[in-house]
């Protein structure tokens, strides 16, 4: 609960701590007042905590002077360390739960075939299709009106379940009932039309070491446009700067380094790219809408193939077209380049959704973008 | 002085992460996705007939149960299309199945004239606007409808996925009818769903493990016809067989072929000892490849042709081996807990699929062919008995019951260990193999 706390303090002690004396704000050697100290023993320090007990008891003598207790040189504890800083700031998400897939519905028990003992002579399976390649036309896209703009009415309800009316093998001697391979035609495909068993998972109560679970959730959550931080912080800085005016030189040393951090905490420090880079957290929230439009199968040669895609957006944040271009690609060849080529293409044109929120006054910074698609952490194990 | 210099901490906090100076593009990696289907829609195909409509449904409704069938498609449901296909020559207007977020979409357009059918058919690629490969026809027999569907989804599969699909193959299995204890048994021969089921034997004589030959022409069975076990090689067009040529007076089991389909490695039992053989169909001639005491069978050649994986107990368990084709040192490659068995090379070449049996458990898994990266993909009572589809993608297998009114049925699951479901038969049906896609 207060992890956060704890690692913001121990950052802000290590960011004054370095601020202080890491010699940030000393450009050069500032006017100081030296005070000489010198160490003393537990003796002599009570010696002089001794001498100025007495005066109590003893009757003030005129002419003599008593030592200045402010000068005593009280040793100072050291300044505390600051607690070591983990170096992994946020606490990582909890690894997803494998969901718990339903268990296949049970079929329904395909009819009973009746049996005859006879040999049958087999219906002759071979291969009638034809294959001609291009034997027809590519129709040319033309911008042309809605043909029906519509919607085409459902279908009656029968209509789906044609009988099947195919005659059967007519060398098969034996009636052998169609096994309706698509025996529900259902109007909607169900949601899930896969049933997905791991069955190592339930009968153990530990993670199966073998059974394949993709990890299929995003480690962060599509949060809540990040806040924009910094852009109103900028003007705001100089504008408090002239107001205190009056102050001595040595703070006018001091202003000119917070100056710089400032400036180069905003990103403006005269790097001429034209706006701030994108915080984290908007970079995040890219990665973050595309990735819930990846599709990977997670089985498929492809898995195993990492793309890169380069792209142009516009200032709405939609992709320019003909823009979406491979630019390179590790881990397998040909079909199965393609293929996760034309996944990370699919998942990048689906979630634009009008134009990824970005930050418009950054468009610089996000005209060209080039998106790795990297399935390693998907890849079935 | 100190309040700027919070101002400046503040500011550092809020650009915790940063970007370093920006050159070039705005780079950033995209590390996770989902596992879904990929919706798509394939709407009645266009008759170009009179009296062509039914079938143009009929070969829809077939392709949509193939791809959605895989578990790696979604059909987006006829209901919800905005846009109705009516000439297979017109533009698709894109933006409507964009609406209904179709991401693939099928067109298609059958013409009858007599006994004979012509199906064409189109795959778009909805969100780049764009076709997906180009047109396509086939033409046959109103007979063999089932067949051009299944053509037609081999291809939107493999422009899909970019890998080969499977749904133009068949299956040849053991029908099983009977109670257990009485149970009768033939060969029987289906398309990879379960359709147009065909008998290549009666239920004279026990039958086990049929094993297509890479071109799905013939098939390898092993009967006790003669009261012991002998391999036959069953001409599937003809159904005519003969005895596979073995040394005489042994018991001949597990046969397969090898990938050039000239020599066909099974087991052999002789004096309480078996042993692998291989023989050459042409030549009847026999070699033996291993001569351990032990139990060694259950042999599958690798897809180049020059290793086989089989199951031993050389070690004092059930566990699995590798050895060159010509024989010679046997590499174990499973070390997990429990018995291994029936190992079988995938077509692609990088997995093998066994039966283990642990905890009093079957399951149906994986492993490299290094024996690294074991996954159990199903468990049950009783599953075994694995073979791959053509494309290396899925495997099916045998699923039994328990209990004397148990039977057995066959299943399917995706390399992945999803999608498991059941295969329909008629009756009950074992061990399964899967041939080859057609040609």
């Amino acid at each position: 609960m207060h992890a956060g706390h704890y690692i913001s303090g121990a950052g802000h002690v290590l960011l004054i701590a370095w601020a202080f004396l890491g010699g940030a704000f000393r450009t050069e050697p500032l006017p100081f007042e030296v005070t000489e100290v010198s160490v003393i023993t537990g003796e002599e320090y009570a010696a002089i905590m001794a001498a100025q007990a007495p005066p109590e008891a003893a009757p003030g003598v005129d002419g003599l002077a008593e030592p200045a207790p402010e000068s005593a040189p009280v040793p100072e504890a050291p300044a505390p360390e600051p607690p070591p800083v983990r170096p992994q700031a946020p606490p990582e998400t909890a690894e997803p739960q494998p969901d718990r897939a339903p268990e296949a519905p049970p079929e329904a028990p395909a009819p009973e075939a009746e049996v005859a003992d006879s040999v049958p002579e087999l219906a002759q399976p071979e291969d009638t299709a034809i294959l001609l390649p291009d034997a027809t036309p590519r129709p040319e896209p033309r911008p042309a009106d809605r043909v029906a703009p519509t919607p085409a009415p459902p279908p009656p309800p029968g209509a789906e379940t044609a009988p099947d009316t195919v005659p059967p093998a007519q060398a098969a001697p034996e009636p052998v009932p169609e096994p309706a391979p698509e025996p529900e035609p259902e109007p909607t495909a169900p949601e899930e039309a896969t049933t997905e068993i791991v069955t190592e998972a339930e009968e153990r109560d530990a993670a199966p070491d073998a059974t394949p679970r993709p990890r299929a959730r995003p480690e962060r959550l599509a949060a809540a446009p990040p806040p924009e931080p910094a852009a109103p912080a900028a003007p705001e800085a100089p504008a408090e700067e002239t107001e205190d005016a009056p102050s001595p030189a040595p703070d006018d040393v001091n202003r000119s380094a917070v100056d710089e951090m400032l400036a180069e905490a905003l990103g403006g420090g005269g790097s001429g790219t034209g706006g701030p880079p994108l915080t984290g957290a908007e970079r995040d929230a890219l990665r973050v809408a595309v990735q819930e439009c990846w599709v990977v199968d997670v089985g498929s040669q492809a898995a195993n193939v990492t793309v890169t895609l380069a792209m142009s957006l516009s200032r709405d944040g939609t992709v320019m077209q003909d823009s979406l271009r491979l630019v390179s690609s590790e881990g397998g060849e040909g079909r199965a380049v393609d293929t996760a080529y034309q996944a990370a293409r699919r998942a990048v044109l689906r979630c634009e959704r009008g134009g990824y929120d970005l930050p418009p006054e950054k468009y610089d910074q996000w005209r060209d973008i080039e998106m790795t698609f990297n399935p390693e952490n998907m890849r079935v194990r | 002085m100190i309040g700027r210099l919070a101002m400046a901490l503040a500011a550092l906090w809020a650009f915790a992460t940063p970007v370093a100076a920006q050159d070039g593009p705005l780079r950033i990696e995209i590390t996770e996705g989902v596992v879904e289907p990929l919706p798509y829609a394939v709407p009645d195909f266009v008759a170009e007939t009179p009296g062509a409509a039914e079938w143009g449904e009929r070969l829809a409704r077939v392709v949509a149960a193939d791809l959605t069938g895989t578990g790696l498609f979604r059909e987006v449901p006829r209901e919800a299309h905005i846009s109705a296909i009516t000439s297979f020559a017109s533009p698709v207007q894109f933006a409507d199945w964009k609406a209904v977020n179709a991401q693939a979409l099928v067109t298609g357009a059958v013409a009858q004239q007599g006994d004979r059918l012509t199906v064409k058919f189109r795959v778009w690629d909805v969100f780049a606007d764009r076709e997906l490969g180009q047109g396509l026809q086939f033409s046959g027999t109103t007979e063999g409808w089932r067949r051009m569907a299944h053509k037609v989804s081999d291809a939107v599969y493999s422009r899909i996925t970019g890998e080969d699909g499977y749904f133009d193959s068949r299956v040849v299995f053991v029908a099983e009818t009977g109670p257990k204890d009485d149970r009768r048994k033939r060969l029987g021969i289906m398309d990879y769903d379960g359709a147009n089921v065909q008998y290549l034997t009666d239920s004279s004589a026990i039958v086990l493990n049929p094993r297509f030959s890479p071109d799905g022409q013939r098939v390898l069975y092993t009967s006790y016809e003669t009261g012991s076990p002998r391999v036959y090689l069953l001409d599937v067009g003809s159904v005519s067989r003969r005895v596979l040529p073995t040394p005489d007076g042994a018991n001949t089991f597990s046969p397969r072929f090898s990938p050039d389909a000239r020599q066909v490695v099974f087991s052999l039992a002789q004096g309480g000892n078996t042993d692998i053989y291989v023989t050459e169909i042409a030549s009847g001639q026999s070699r033996r490849l291993t001569s351990a005491p032990s139990i060694e069978t259950a042999p599958s050649f690798s897809p180049d042709g020059r290793r086989i994986v089989f199951e031993s107990d050389r070690s004092g368990t059930q566990q699995i081996y590798i050895m060159p084709a010509s024989g010679g040192e046997a590499t174990r490659i499973s070390f997990g807990p429990g018995r291994y068995g029936t190992p079988v090379w995938s077509p692609r070449g990088d997995l093998i699929a066994f039966t283990k049996q642990a905890e009093g458990r079957f399951h149906i898994g994986v492993m490299r062919t290094d024996g690294s990266e074991e996954r159990l993909l199903t468990a049950s009572f009783l599953d075994e008995g694995p073979t791959w589809s053509p494309n290396g993608r899925v495997i099916m297998f045998t699923r039994e019951t328990q209990g004397a009114q148990g039977s057995a049925a066959l299943y399917s699951v995706d390399v992945s260990g999803r999608n498991l479901k059941r295969v329909p038969t008629p009756a009950g049906a074992s061990d399964p193999s899967w041939g080859p896609l057609q040609q």
